[in-house]
């Protein structure tokens, strides 16, 4: 509090003007490399995460590649990946190290760190009305942490046995034993320390946004106030706090099994013309540590997405988002069920069956929070004054992957029908629209919808229709036809389809859809391009360019460290009043008071009118943050 | 579409892209007088586009079913007789999902379209309904139940024990081939430990030599199973986890080293049917591993045949018992192996995991 009541009163100053020369007058180094500001440390996440996604996505077009060709050789990987790709043919072992690669960046660095890092920081200070986050320095040392990581995983890449090759989910013994996988010697070590200070770089921001939320709302904003972004972002970290440590957990455990010589999940192995010492272990624990965190995880990823979806489509449809109390409820059910729902990615590893019946309980339970959702998106957009700027395209795009890709969920949560499907295209395809589809389009969404925000131009729109179209149609045709691959019994994770019978008759598909993720793949260079050069170039932005009515756009175009340079403006309704009958303009933005509201010629406007969700109650003051002046 | 045509149309498409944005650029930033999509209304394209792209991703998701439902091996013809229960479940389920993916669907991209931004039109101030939050909150529940109650009363069945006179086949892992072993002629398996595994002798279960029932298991490199008997199929690895799946049958189920596991089932066709029923004369069982287990993980195979009982017995009758061909390999052990029989009721057991 003190640091932030410190902020806003050396902001108050001189800040008639917008530029960068802020109140710190710090050097480039404080100012945008080891920065506190919230909005700094975001972008620092946004452009890590770019990067990391840029390598992630290209890592699968190499698979992608060897999948529909298995018999031709690309003398260009030869060239590129050395011995990884002799003849150029990737080799099997570094097709599987792409492959967890592949998925370890796109859903740790991207999708958790990349998502929740780039707007739970930018937004929640700027939405509840905050100067910055509760420790802007453990903010700035999350971004460090997380970098670090980053690039230990990037050196991973370069090392003699290569990267980690057991799968995203590193199961041992696979990931213990260097005999086993030559990904699995430094490949993996690197893996679990670049691991350690992820989960580190995860609990610091969970933190600090967790304490943001409960102690810097601005007068007013209460509770049945916060915008649901914030919510998302709230119960987000809180499932982060919670299930990160296990992983940590695990991840020590496996180390200790890998350098020590303890036997965790190791027992009875016989690899390498040898019978190793380890007795007693079991892999199975590994797996209830892993998904203990992994299921957590998937919401971890999408919660967020759904966050800025809720907010998107009820901006540009100029209408509430349809049952505010409803999404927050499903919000926190599908939070609450996510940590009982772990083992169903477990049916068919050895567990006892009768755990199967209860998790599978569970995990179709959640599907109901999830169709509420699903719904309230519906209803949203029934009779709305819809608007199809770039936003609300991905935002749309995200809820028919949500529901595309969630109702084969149903499917997969049903052990019994888990038995054939497990480990079949079937769960690529599923988690692939569910979580990386629709997540990744929250991500765009949120990138189209704030641009102006954190950098005060705007993305060109003709280029975000652009990408748009070419992202939602290839995510499409790569994911859906897999549906296919995944009833023909298609394994996962498989170099080459050739060796059976059954699955060798998916050639043709196979080449369709690494067609179609070339183009997709290609379609990101619309928003590369237009991202840079809007940065630089792009057209200067209006205050409030989509005529929204959070808090984030009554800042100045360029707001500094501290973000308002006066007070911070109360908030005297909820954030979802457009609309509204007899209001003249079709928003009405949260920091309006009442007696300032434009009404329609001749329309009396009731004092508590019968629509009104947000309670009347004026405010709670005690621990809200009239500090500045 | 071969290698060489894809990457052409690649460059094509580079190109293209390449192009497309230069000339976007050129007219966004330096003639905006001369910008022909100016008049362009973004907002009704984008909302028929969506509409479009709906209506043409439905026609293109029924018709490329027809093309593949052929190979959906994993849904149609099970060789086992809780496969059918599963198929049956699958499709339930299924016209369950299909109903309610196109309605949302349908709705999403429909009022998309319907209530595009229109000059003068105000949107409808329309917050909450709690009656409509509790239908759609209540139909979900209950079609969810009926389903997990069907699927939890399934599953219960499939994993429960196997009859007691069910055929017993073990399946070992190893990186990267499955080995079948059957008990003989006693009905039991004898005692194996990886520390005793010696590939030169050809001991690569780890047999227990003073065990002796395992000196009439068979250990086979394929796997012959009699149809209309239901096998109790228990499964081990050696090294890594794998993965033992029987797509024709609906089996799945991890080997995991340190422990056994098992899947109970019951072949309903042998491979001879199963070869007219595709019309494929050279179709055979596979057996696959589908947990990750390093570089041959995609080609760990191993051939598995529906045969008769009669059929089966006479292929049981041919094979050759472990100890006749670990002594076949390892003449000198014969001696050794006697000696080890008579000191068998006072060694000391070793540890050993079954």
């Amino acid at each position: 509090m003190a640091e932030v009541t410190s902020h806003a009163a050396v902001t108050v100053g001189g800040h008639a003007h917008e530029h960068h020369d802020h109140e710190h007058h710090g050097n480039f180094w404080t100012n945008y490399v080891f920065s506190t500001d919230h909005k700094v440390i975001a972008k620092q996440f946004m452009i890590t995460g770019i990067i990391m996604a840029i390598i992630g996505i290209g890592m699968s077009t190499l698979f992608r590649l060897q999948l529909a060709f298995p018999d031709t050789n690309f003398p260009v990987l030869e060239f590129f990946l050395g011995k990884w790709a002799p003849d150029g043919k990737l080799d099997p072992n570094f097709y599987l190290a792409l492959v967890t690669m592949h998925g370890t960046f796109m859903v740790f660095f991207v999708l958790t760190a990349g998502l929740s890092g780039t707007f739970s920081n930018f937004l929640i200070p700027l939405q509840i009305g905050a100067r910055d986050m509760a420790s802007g320095f453990i903010n700035m040392l999350s971004y460090w942490f997380f970098f670090a990581s980053s690039v230990i995983m990037l050196i991973s890449l370069f090392v003699e046995t290569g990267p980690a090759a057991a799968g995203w989910t590193i199961y041992p013994p696979l990931s213990a034993l260097p005999e086993a996988i030559p990904g699995s010697g430094v490949g993996m070590t690197l893996w679990l320390v670049a691991m350690v200070l992820f989960i580190a770089s995860s609990l610091m921001g969970g933190i600090n946004y967790i304490a943001t939320v409960l102690n810097l709302r601005t007068e007013g904003m209460s509770f049945d106030r916060l915008p649901l972004t914030i919510w998302a972002f709230f119960v987000t970290a809180i499932l982060g706090v919670l299930s990160f440590p296990v992983l940590l957990a695990a991840a020590l455990l496996l180390l200790f099994d890998r350098s020590f010589g303890t036997s965790f999940y190791l027992s009875d192995i016989f690899i390498g013309g040898a019978a190793m010492h380890h007795q007693g272990g079991s892999p199975i624990l590994f797996q209830h540590l892993f998904w203990f965190l992994g299921h957590p995880e998937v919401y971890i990823v999408l919660l967020p997405a759904l966050g800025i979806t809720s907010e998107i489509v009820s901006v540009h449809s100029r209408k509430p988002i349809f049952g505010y109390k409803a999404m927050i409820g499903s919000i926190l059910g599908i939070a609450f069920l996510s940590f009982i729902v772990w083992a169903h990615h477990m049916f068919v590893t050895g567990m006892n069956p009768f755990l199967g019946t209860v998790f599978m309980l569970f995990t179709l339970v959640i599907a109901v929070p999830s169709a509420i959702k699903a719904f309230n998106y519906i209803a949203t957009l029934w009779k709305g004054n819809i608007r199809f700027t770039t936003p609300m395209l991905f935002a749309i795009g995200l809820v028919s992957f949500f529901i595309t890709g969630g109702i084969t969920g149903i499917f997969l949560g049903n052990a019994a029908l888990d038995i054939p499907l497990h480990d079949t295209y079937f769960v690529t395809a599923h988690f692939h629209l569910v979580m990386g589809s629709a997540s990744a389009f929250g991500f765009f969404a949120g990138i189209y919808q704030w641009f102006p925000k954190m950098f005060g131009r705007q993305l060109n729109a003709r280029l975000g229709y652009l990408h748009f179209w070419f992202t939602f149609v290839s995510l499409y045709l790569v994911f859906f036809p897999m549906h296919f691959m995944g009833m023909g019994g298609v394994a996962r994770h498989y170099y080459s389809q050739t060796a059976f019978d059954f699955m060798n008759v998916f050639g043709d598909l196979q080449v369709f859809i690494t067609i179609a993720a070339i183009i997709g793949f290609f379609g990101q260079f619309f928003f590369l391009w237009n991202f840079v050069t809007s940065i630089f170039w792009g057209k200067q932005s209006s205050l409030n360019p989509w005529e929204s009515n959070t808090l984030e756009w009554t800042t100045p175009l360029h707001p500094g460290h501290g973000n308002w340079p006066g007070a911070i403006p109360a908030v005297h309704r909820w954030p979802y009043d457009y609309s509204r009958p007899g209001v003249k303009k079709d928003y009405l933005p949260q920091h309006i008071p009442d007696e300032e509201v434009e009404y329609e010629e001749g329309f009396k406007p009731e004092l508590d009118p019968h629509h009104a969700p947000a309670p009347k109650r004026k405010q709670e003051t005690g621990e809200k943050t009239e500090t500045a002046e | 579409m071969d290698a060489q045509s894809l990457i052409s149309l690649a460059q094509w498409l580079l190109v293209l892209i390449l192009g497309m944005v230069c000339a976007n650029l050129y007219l966004v930033f330096r003639l905006k007088d001369l910008d022909p999509f100016a008049r362009w209304n973004a907002n009704l394209i984008n909302a028929w586009l969506l509409l479009l792209f709906m209506i043409g991703g439905f026609i293109a998701a029924a018709v490329s079913t027809g093309v593949w439902k052929e190979h959906f091996t994993l849904v149609f013809d099970s060789a086992s007789e809780h496969g059918e229960w599963i198929d049956a479940m699958f499709w339930r389920t299924m016209a369950v999902s299909i109903f309610v993916t196109v309605i949302t669907n349908v709705l999403l991209f429909y009022y998309a379209w319907r209530y595009r931004a229109r000059e003068g039109q105000k949107a409808l101030f329309y917050p909450h309904n709690n009656k409509l939050e509790l239908i759609w909150t209540i139909i979900p529940a209950i079609v969810l139940t009926a389903l997990i109650l069907d699927g939890a009363f399934k599953w219960l069945k499939i994993t429960g024990p196997a009859p007691d006179d069910a055929l017993l086949v073990e399946v070992n892992g190893k990186q990267f081939a499955w080995t079948a072993r059957y008990p003989g002629a006693d009905l039991e398996f004898g005692e194996t430990n990886v520390r005793l595994i010696d590939e030169g002798k050809g001991n690569t279960l780890g047999f227990n030599l003073e065990d002796k029932r395992g000196h009439d298991d068979l250990v086979t490199n394929e796997m012959v199973i009699p149809v209309n008997t239901d096998i109790e199929m228990k499964i081990r690895s050696r090294d890594v986890l794998h993965s033992a799946t029987l797509a024709h049958f609906r089996v799945k189920m991890d080997a995991v080293p340190g422990m056994m596991t098992r899947f109970h089932f019951k072949p309903t066709k042998t491979t001879a049917e199963m070869r007219e029923i595709k019309g494929n004369p050279d179709f055979e069982y596979e057996m696959s591993c589908q947990q990750i287990c390093g570089g041959g993980h995609w080609n760990m195979r191993l051939v598995v045949k529906v045969v008769t009982m009669e059929e089966y017995k006479a292929w049981a009758a041919q094979q050759q018992t472990f100890i006749a061909s670990y002594r076949q390999l390892n003449p000198e052990a014969g001696g050794a192996q006697a000696d080890a029989s008579e000191a068998e009721a006072t060694a000391p057991q070793m540890a050993v995991s079954r």
